[in-house]
């Protein structure tokens, strides 16, 4: 898969990549949601968008609901340091919720895996934040 | 499929560091001025905190996230403005931001998460009930915890969009109204720079190791270059001998190389300037961290200290940096532990409880200047004296009558611990001389203490900007070519040889108001060197003379001729020659020729300990020559002429006293009874004049010799001398070591 990876922490987002990479997908990086706007009219390919929550100016779930204003026929993740459960109660539209900890090293990679042609949505069993 | 972690932690440290950077920044910022930080700031801090847990949670790091996340609680009431930051809260975020600084250090050194000792509960457990006394607290019939994952998810949306700064409430205070009177245009938020201004674009990772194979390298070439600057004149040397059909093209390659060679040299000089600021890192990488580590000192001691930093923004080689690390923080640790005072003896003195210690850099030129200072009690000379005298290092009386600089000066010495008992942190591995001798040797550099009792201690170090280049001074003696670091040399003359002085068996020269004594480099290194008969004294009128200076100290070195003074590649003494104290390093020079560079501070001790061979030889004839040992008090501000007067004096079997300026000299002179006082006229605090008349309102002095030895030459000067009341007055242009003797027997009859 191609998969947009946004988040303004460099780090955090490196990371995100590695493990994706590791999977065997290709990735490309956006350091807030209006690069990741750009970046996705500009690659009709991208297949899926894995996206931090609290960014600035524009937080990831506003970012998926400009993804789906555009139209842009792409999966999205979200990852959430906190109560990944309730965000997903909050917009049942998106494909994904994940805690963001070291638990992603598996949970992002089993999720991705699962976005065959079908798949509902998905919530990780990630704990509350310590 | 597991990733590789470890690169991903050093990437942590890196970023973590630039995060506690920019919050330790801002939390001095808020608590100096808390109305004039505007929100856009405060959220900046926020989400640094946020990061700084996000991506330890990413990578398991959970002592570090636990803490940062109970940082961020605050952080997100005091953004909120549900919290006004005080000294309690602002101590308390300084303790969460050094508590993280202090992991991601030890993850530096050792980039295993699971070696984290575990987050300081009471510390976390503060910060976030410093927080929640905030929180209007969960509202009833709600699971607290699920009410405080809103609230904080809440806040941190918050922060993350851009919000218009609240206006001052009614609690606000007087630096807030103040700030709002002074007309600041708040921008329209819709104008607000976009992103986290950082964009990855613009810079690039380089290894380290590469970096200093490219400068490694960069040396070579100049190295290699120097060679090269030969062949111009090389090239006219063959065209003056060539046939002369062939003469003028000769010339004119000649003439064409020497202009290539000069291009060349600039180029692959700023080659070198920009290769070098490549690795050039600010001062603040040091001075946060070292900040941290002084304040968390203190808090262990239980003392306060308010850490301030000036100058951060220099950039040194990261060479430097590395090498700073360990002398700086170990001067830090001894104006805590040594220097400050507990609370209860500050405010005992007058002091107020908390301490300060100040840590400044000031570029000068090629140079940086690092000053270290405290308002503690200073540096206590009678203690140092006892020690000194206790570990063997002075004999009672030459305890007696060392100056004050000379004392502190003993600090430096190895073994010497100026602590009764070894405490933990000043006492542990490195002591005062191995921090001088890492200036002095690895540095390249100099530290100067200054004492002040009961108000304080300041070390001064003086340190290039970079090792890679160093300025030298290339001469020729006995045949020899050597060099110098040029910040060893003072400066340069030519004087002729009638007016070197003659002084207790040594020559002196006379440079402004201070004697500096000459010495032959050639004999120095050599005492049996001979001069050839070309070279003796009588054939040259002149004697050309480099002052070296270390510290205070100087010593006039007498050369055969200059060579050139240049920045050169100094390469450093291999292993096998490390016991050649003399020598500092080497330099090529021109075709394959390694010239060695001398080291100043060495220098100076042997010619001090060839000259008190001679002094005491003198002083134990005149003892057996049966004479009186009279004791005479000698003030001067400059080190140099103290110890040439003493030398005199003492071949003459004279006992001496030295004192550094007139308030020094008054001390002394009221502690000790003395047989005559020879005192300078200008100096630090209190001149010779005044010395000279407070002395004389003293019962004990009013009838002993006074003997002012100046280079002021003016009339006026003598008759205001003798007016208050000097018995004698010499002029040192015209001080010849007999017409002192001669008017002190005079005086002492």
């Amino acid at each position: 898969m191609h998969i947009l990876i946004v988040d303004d922490d460099p780090l955090a987002a490196e990371l995100s990549a590695a493990i994706l990479q590791a999977a065997g997908h290709r990735t490309l990086v956006a350091e807030q949601a209006l690069d990741a706007l750009e970046q996705l009219e500009a690659n009709p390919d991208l297949d899926l968008v894995v996206s931090d929550m609290h960014m600035p100016l524009m937080n990831g779930l506003e970012l998926f609901l400009e993804v789906r204003a555009h139209d842009y026929p792409c999966r999205f993740i979200l990852l959430t340091g906190d109560a990944p459960g309730d965000l997903q109660a909050r917009q049942p539209r998106i494909d994904g919720c994940l805690l963001k900890d070291h638990s992603l090293e598996d949970s992002l990679p089993r999720l991705v895996a699962d976005f065959a042609p079908k798949a509902g949505p998905k919530v990780a069993s990630g704990g509350q934040p310590a | 499929m597991a990733i590789d972690r470890s690169k991903f932690i050093g990437r942590f440290v890196e970023e973590a560091r630039e995060h506690l950077a920019r919050l330790d920044r801002g939390l001095a910022d808020l608590t100096q001025n808390p109305g004039r930080v505007s929100q856009t700031e405060i959220d900046a801090l926020f989400r640094s905190a946020h990061t700084i847990k996000g991506s330890a949670r990413m990578l398991r790091l959970t002592p570090i996230c636990d803490t940062a996340h109970a940082l961020e609680d605050l952080l997100g009431a005091l953004r909120g403005r549900q919290l006004q930051l005080d000294e309690h809260l602002g101590a308390l975020v300084q303790q969460g931001l050094d508590a993280i600084a202090n992991a991601v250090e030890q993850l530096d050194r050792q980039p295993d998460p699971d070696a984290l000792p575990p987050p300081d509960g009471e510390l976390c457990a503060a910060l976030s009930a410093a927080a929640k006394g905030a929180d209007p607290g969960p509202p009833a019939g709600q699971p607290g915890s699920q009410s405080s994952e809103q609230a904080r998810e809440r806040a941190t949306e918050q922060a993350m969009t851009p919000q218009p700064d609240p206006a001052p409430t009614a609690t606000a205070t007087a630096t807030q109204a103040a700030a709002t009177t002074t007309t600041e245009p708040s921008r329209p938020t819709g104008t607000e720079p976009s992103a986290s201004g950082l964009s990855g674009s613009d810079s690039l990772r380089v290894r380290i190791d590469q970096l200093d194979g490219l400068l490694r390298l960069m040396g070579e070439i100049i190295a290699h270059h120097e060679r090269l600057r030969q062949h111009p004149d090389e090239a006219r040397r063959l065209a003056r001998l060539a046939e002369p059909g062939i003469t003028p093209a000769c010339e004119a390659f000649a003439r064409q190389l020497r202009d290539d060679v000069q291009t060349q040299d600039g180029l692959i000089r700023e080659l070198h300037d920009r290769a070098l600021a490549l690795r050039m890192l600010p001062l603040s990488m040091l001075f946060e961290p070292a900040a941290r580590n002084l304040r968390e000192l203190a808090r262990s001691l239980g003392k306060t200290v308010r850490c301030t930093i000036k100058g951060d923004s220099i950039a040194l080689d990261r060479q430097l940096i590395d090498q700073l690390a360990e002398p700086l923080l170990h001067l830090l640790r001894n104006a805590v532990d040594h220097g400050l005072e507990p609370p209860d003896e500050r405010l005992a003195a007058g002091k107020p409880a908390n301490g300060w210690v100040r840590l400044e850099a000031r570029r000068d030129g090629r140079w940086v200047d690092i000053t270290i200072s405290d308002d503690g009690r200073g540096i206590d000379l009678a203690r140092v004296r006892d020690k000194a005298i206790r570990k063997g290092l002075l004999s009672a009386e030459q305890a007696a009558t060392a100056s004050d600089s000379e004392i502190v000066d003993l600090i430096f010495t190895p073994g010497f611990s100026t602590t009764a008992l070894i405490t933990d942190i000043s006492g542990r591995g490195v002591g005062m001389d191995v921090v001088k001798s890492s200036v002095l040797d690895r540095l390249r550099g100099s530290i100067q203490v200054d004492n002040r009792p009961g108000q304080g201690t300041r070390f001064r170090l003086r340190l290039p900007l970079s090792l890679a280049m160093t300025r030298v001074l290339l001469i020729e003696a006995g045949g020899e070519r050597l060099g110098f670091l040029a910040q060893h040399v003072a400066e340069i003359l030519r004087v002729s040889r009638e007016n070197l002085l003659e002084v207790a068996e040594r020559r002196a020269v006379i440079l402004r108001n201070e004697f500096v004594p000459v010495m032959s480099l050639a004999e120095l290194l050599d005492p049996g060197f001979a001069t050839t008969p070309a070279a003796a004294p009588a054939a040259t009128p002149e004697v050309l003379l480099v002052i070296l200076r270390v510290g205070q100290e100087k010593l006039a070195l007498e050369v055969d001729a200059l060579q050139d003074e240049r920045d050169l590649v100094v390469k450093p003494v291999p292993e096998h020659l490390r016991h050649l104290h003399l020598i500092s390093g080497f330099v090529s020079s021109g075709a394959l020729a390694v010239v060695s560079l001398l080291q100043a501070p060495a220098l100076l001790d042997l010619a001090a300990r060839a000259r008190g061979q001679s002094v005491r030889a003198g002083a134990k004839a005149a003892a057996e020559a049966g004479e009186r040992a009279s004791r005479l008090l000698v003030v001067d501000d400059s080190l140099n002429t103290r110890e040439i007067e003493k030398d005199v004096l003492e071949a003459q079997g004279y006992r001496v006293t030295l004192a550094e300026d007139g308030i020094d000299g008054l001390h002394k002179a009221m502690r000790d009874p003395f047989d005559a006082v020879l005192t300078d006229v200008e100096m630090p605090r209190m001149d010779g004049f005044t010395l000279t008349e407070r002395l004389r309102a003293l019962d004990a002095y009013q009838a002993t010799p006074i003997i002012i030895v100046t280079s002021r030459e003016k009339e006026e000067d003598r008759q205001r001398g003798l007016r208050v009341g000097a018995d004698a007055y010499i002029v040192k242009g015209d001080f010849d070591q007999s017409n002192l003797i001669a008017t002190l027997r005079a005086l002492l009859g």
